[in-house]
């Protein structure tokens, strides 16, 4: 999953010339809490709504400035930016790390798009898939090459599609694989797999069942 | 007064094979067993839902393929649209198979809107996860939806309840945005079971915002604790929409014997829910319903819950013991002991320790469900 996959286009921005208060109401209107800044055209900050609050506040270090303030005297800079062809989870790392709720996506000095916490939430909950109807398989695998892939074999020699997999280390040996398999019968599947030596975790084993 | 049943032996042709849990048998044993009882019903036989029909809720470009896969033809953009697969195997007539259940299920509402009757008994259906233009979960056509929309297109403000252990998506999505559709469906949360959805947070969109509601309860629910938030939330959801009519699933999977699921109802349970709905439908939907079979896959426990459905909805005394006959014939074909009883045997299975915790979280659930749709209920 890329970064042009989940990020939003076309993007508001706003002058740096422009005050506080005309960013402000952009974001009311738009429900948006962070707009880049341009001037002639490139990017040259960020505006949040909390920077504007700040800013304005009779609490913050300077004194409360009016909300005429152009908004190039209050912005963050400099921007930190990503590219649309890069990795989702790499956006996601650079917002963690940088502790920023938006990330401007560039190509070339053009902005082609703009990436928010939200949109990291839906890529999750594409990435763990249930936009599908599907049941959940949860299989604990040894950490070793082709583990996974005998999984996904039994799973076609079903008929069975997969709609999403999600996999993570468990402890040294082993790792833990989530999948939403495109069945309602997840109990017969789980008791075949364990017939054939896989740690089914999910659904359990549950006696008295059947008929 | 008897409440009607519509059936016809044309149900048994939605068969997708012997090793299938979607299975004919359900229907076979259960009218046998009703017949052994000295209580057949007498059902009405429906005509097959027509293509238009079908069409007032799927969309062409599925019927399409639903049609073709029927008439034997085959393509690869059949997986597309659920078609050939694990779940839904193609059958040659497959179409007509499903129109027939659909037509049941509209037949059903068709004497209800009409006044020949304020009860009917569905004696199959009940495909709620199908959808617009896709069959999903053995759903190739909607019954229910189609039945829903007939009634909506009559001026009729429906409530679907839905009992299946499983999510009733298909109808959920069909009539997301309606104002005039409140679904309600009770199911083992999707975190768990197919299909995944029925959150609470899904509580429609546009003029159906705060009319869809989901009950998503934890794996090894019991009778007391469903019972507790199935009138928790329900009740209030009918005592302010006020529905015309109501279009019930009872799906009888969520019974402990069933392969599919983690819900462990008893039929005592399922006893106790089947009054709950009628007086709810006396109460709040001026007494009219149609009540629809649906999902079910211990052939020994769903056989049993259904009799206990039409005994019930018929007033006929209940049974303690089911005909030697019956049970010594289905039990050989079976090749295993049946329950002999209509009602489960006492405490069928061991105790579960985290009972405690289950029944707050569910209790949580529902609270967090109605603070969720309240707001909208004006
Ligand atoms: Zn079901």
């Amino acid at each position: 999953m890329l970064v042009k996959d989940v990020m939003n286009s076309p993007v508001l921005t706003v002058e740096a010339g422009a005050s506080l208060e005309e960013a402000y109401r952009i974001m009311l209107e738009h429900n948006i809490r962070h707009i880049p800044v341009t001037a002639e055209g490139r990017l040259v900050g960020m505006i949040t709504d909390r920077d504007i609050r700040l800013a304005t506040s009779p609490l913050s270090a300077k004194g409360a400035r009016s909300t005429q303030t152009p908004v190039g005297e209050a912005m963050s800079q400099p921007v930190i930016t990503g590219h649309p062809l890069d990795p989702v989870e790499e956006a996601a790392r650079t917002m963690r790390e940088r502790k920023i709720g938006a990330l401007p996506i560039l190509e070339g000095e053009r902005i082609v798009g703009i990436v928010t916490g939200i949109d990291l939430l839906d890529a999750l909950l594409r990435l763990t898939g249930v936009s599908k109807p599907s049941g959940r398989l949860e299989v604990t695998l040894p950490d070793k090459p082709g583990e996974l892939a005998q999984l996904c074999a039994e799973l076609a020699r079903r008929n069975i599609n997969i709609h999403s997999l999600l996999s993570y280390p468990l402890d040294a040996t082993q790792v833990n694989s989530v999948v939403r398999v495109s069945t309602l019968e997840v109990r017969k599947l789980a008791q075949e797999l364990r017939h054939q030596g896989f740690s089914v975790r999910w659904p359990p084993e549950m006696p008295g069942k059947g008929l | 007064m008897s409440v009607p049943v519509v059936y016809t032996p044309h149900y048994l042709d939605y068969n997708f094979g012997p090793q299938h849990p979607f299975s004919p048998l359900r229907l076979v044993m259960l009218l046998e067993l009703l017949e052994h009882l000295g209580h057949p019903p007498r059902p009405t036989e429906p005509s097959p839902a027509t293509r238009e029909e079908v069409r007032t809720v799927h969309l062409e470009s599925f019927v399409r393929r639903v049609e073709a896969a029927s008439r034997g033809e085959v393509s690869p953009g059949f997986e597309h649209y659920g078609l050939g697969t694990a779940d839904t195997p193609i059958f040659p007539g497959m179409d007509e198979a499903a129109r027939w259940l659909v037509g049941g299920t509209l037949s059903a509402a068709r004497m209800v809107a009409q006044g020949q009757a304020r009860e009917v008994l569905q004696l199959g259906g009940g495909l709620h996860h199908a959808q617009r233009d896709l069959a999903a979960g053995f759903c190739v056509y909607n019954d229910l939806s189609v039945a829903i929309r007939y009634l909506t297109h009559q001026g009729l403000r429906v409530a679907y309840v839905d009992i299946d252990v499983h999510h009733g998506d298909g109808v959920q999505w069909i009539h997301y945005d309606e104002a005039e559709v409140l679904t309600f469906s009770i199911h083992e949360s999707g975190r768990y079971l197919y299909p995944g959805t029925g959150h609470i947070h899904e509580i429609g969109k546009a003029q159906g915002t705060g009319r869809k509601l989901n009950l998503p309860l934890e794996p090894f629910t019991e009778d007391g604790s469903y019972l507790e938030v199935l009138q928790m939330s329900l009740e209030p959801a009918l005592r302010w929409f006020r529905p015309d009519v109501m279009v019930i699933q009872c799906g009888a999977d969520a019974h402990y014997q069933d392969p599919l699921a983690e819900i462990l109802l008893s039929t005592r349970a399922y006893a106790k829910i089947f009054h709950l709905l009628r007086q709810y439908v006396a109460e709040f939907a001026q007494g009219r319903a149609i009540y629809t079979l649906g999902g079910g896959y211990s052939l020994d426990a769903t056989t049993r819950v259904w009799a206990l459905l039409y005994l019930l909805l018929q007033g006929l005394p209940l049974p303690e013991r089911l005909p030697e006959t019956w049970l010594r014939r289905w039990g050989l074909q079976l090749g295993r002991e049946l329950t002999p009883t209509l009602h489960d045997p006492p405490s069928p299975y061991p105790e579960i320790p985290r009972r405690a915790e289950i029944e707050q979280r569910n209790r949580q659930v529902a609270e967090r469900l109605l603070e969720a749709v309240r707001p909208y209920w004006k």
